[in-house]
């Protein structure tokens, strides 16, 4: 049944040529994961991580060098599987010659949509574009068009989303709005594939992580298990050898003993705190520090 | 071919919204007025020169066009990547490569019509006949237009507009040549030249102009033959595209 997630990408690796015939870039290198249906992916790594080019892979726009993509068990460019797709890329843009409501217009018709002229203006109102559907393209700023670009991505109710940095150019009011159509997308049924440098988007919606680096896969699991497999406490405590403060983590089935026990011992605790890992650490320690290629 | 004809309804509203239509198509007509504003000194008959080079100025504006309308497209897509969302999820390639090409014929087509009849008033104006043929001529070449068109998309595919303009022009001047001519830019080997020029398009059949001028009429078989000839030459230009298209990362 593997083959038939969303997304399966198995042992993918794309290379591109150097000028001057100087060998290849690596830019992605044997990396398998899936989308499975109703999940929300996080897709995470630095400039340059390979994000963009596993997504363009996914979506066809370039062709694997080798490995093999499969969207619901079909080849990208089967035209029953983008139907069931939305794809708001990086820093979308479109021809300025036009207004949003002629490219819904278009986009749905080149789609094969039966939405009314006022299903579009209510899409484009719950993007946050309600008074600029007539208004020229031109006229818009970097977060209008990737507002417009997720109403179109949106027009079809599609089953799978693919997000490339959907957020990069937003103010943070209009990312949690972003955060909240992204939700009800998925509690509508979509599954949803996220690549976004920004982590708390990250960590406040995805149910599963997929962390790259030089172009390679350094971790993938669910939140839970990213953040911390059971719940951990920090102990902060006095040495006893300097009188320099110590930390000492510990799951919590053990904490009660070992407070018992540093109490037996004359050591002074200073405090007892949940040791929660953002993704960010997560994150830096997957990728050596954050180290870019 | 519902996303096909979407699309290239969006080409050529896109199209006829830039100011390069509107430029190309205004040198072409102060270019027929100024071609009948020039006395002809050798030609007895002053219509049949009108005729000769308006017809001529109207056969260099086909190619303008097709290099001012789609040297550009693709090339423009890409880098302001307005092609990324079409070509991710509505469009397949082949729907984009057609509809782009038919929204930009149909635009050139149009201009062709309009340099056709503005010949038609300048002949009027010099209280000249206009000959029956004009239309066909201007069909001919129009159909010549297409075929340069699905040239200049063929090298949009891997040529910078600066080299498409070069590359599209040497196609169309060789189109021209007789096999004589051809093989005359490499005698040593007349044989190779001679199946070369036989592959190469043949545009000399979409000209009229001459009989047209010298008042003969044109048979509508042998006009048919010329638009069969042209629309395949086109379709073929277009598949080449498309294969150099589909192999294409887009990054």
């Amino acid at each position: 049944m593997t083959d038939m997630h969303p997304i399966q990408v198995t042992e993918l690796s794309k290379q591109f040529p150097r000028k001057k015939r100087l060998g290849s870039v690596h830019a992605v290198s044997d990396i398998s994961f899936n989308v499975k249906h109703g999940e929300i992916v996080g897709f995470i790594g630095h400039n340059g991580a390979g994000k963009t080019t596993t997504i363009k892979c996914i979506l066809g726009l370039l062709k694997p060098s080798e490995g093999s993509i499969s969207l619901w068990g079909k080849a990208p460019a089967d035209s029953r599987v983008r139907k069931r797709l939305g794809y708001v890329p990086e820093n979308p843009d479109y021809d300025n010659s036009f207004t949003p409501m002629e490219y819904m217009n278009m986009f749905a018709s080149m789609r094969g949509l039966a939405g009314t002229q006022n299903d579009w203006k209510k899409l484009l109102g719950r993007v946050g574009l309600a008074r600029w559907e007539t208004t020229g393209i031109k006229q818009f700023s970097k977060g209008m068009k990737q507002r417009m670009s997720l109403a179109i991505a949106l027009q079809s109710n599609p089953d799978l989303l693919v997000l490339d940095e959907p957020t990069g150019g937003l103010d943070p009011i209009a990312r949690k709005e972003f955060r909240e159509i992204i939700l009800e997308e998925n509690a509508r049924g979509a599954s949803v594939f996220l690549s976004s440098h920004i982590l708390s988007d990250v960590e406040t919606i995805c149910h599963r992580a997929v962390i790259l680096a030089g172009g390679r896969l350094v971790a993938e699991n669910s939140m839970e298990k990213l953040l911390g497999e059971e719940n951990l406490y920090r102990i902060t405590v006095i040495s006893r050898k300097d009188g320099k403060e110590v930390e000492e983590v510990i799951p919590e089935a053990d904490l009660q003993t070992r407070i018992d026990s540093l109490r037996r011992d004359n050591i002074r605790i200073v405090r007892v705190e949940a040791a929660i890992k953002s993704l960010e650490e997560v994150f830096l320690t997957a990728t050596g520090g954050g180290e870019s290629q | 071919m519902k996303a096909v004809y979407t699309f290239s309804l969006m080409t050529l509203h896109m199209l006829f919204r830039r100011r390069t239509l509107w430029g190309i198509l205004l040198v072409i007509l102060l270019a027929l007025a100024g071609i009948a504003s020039v006395p002809s000194f050798d030609v007895s008959n002053q219509g049949r020169f009108i005729l000769d080079f308006g017809l001529f100025g109207i056969e260099l504006g086909s190619l303008l066009l097709a290099l001012g309308l789609a040297a550009n497209l693709y090339p423009r897509d890409k880098e302001t990547r307005t092609l990324m969302p079409l070509v991710a999820v509505p469009l397949s390639r082949w729907q984009y490569l057609l509809g782009r090409f038919f929204g930009a014929a149909i635009v050139q087509a149009a201009a062709l019509l309009v340099t056709c009849l503005g010949l038609m008033l300048i002949l009027l104006f010099h209280k000249l006949p206009v000959p029956g043929d004009l239309l066909p001529a201007t069909l001919l070449i129009i159909v010549e237009g297409w075929f340069l068109l699905s040239t200049v998309f063929f090298f949009s595919f891997f040529a910078s507009p600066p080299l498409n303009w070069p590359l599209t022009t040497m196609l169309f001047i060789v189109s021209q040549m007789s096999v004589s001519e051809f093989t005359g830019l490499l005698p040593s080997a007349p044989g190779l030249m001679r199946v070369l020029r036989m592959i190469l398009p043949h545009a000399d059949v979409f000209h009229i102009k001459d009989p047209i001028a010298h008042g003969f009429s044109i048979e509508p078989v042998y006009f048919l033959i010329a638009v069969f000839y042209g629309l395949c030459y086109s379709a073929f230009m277009l598949s080449l595209a498309l294969a150099v298209f589909r192999g294409r990362d887009l990054k």
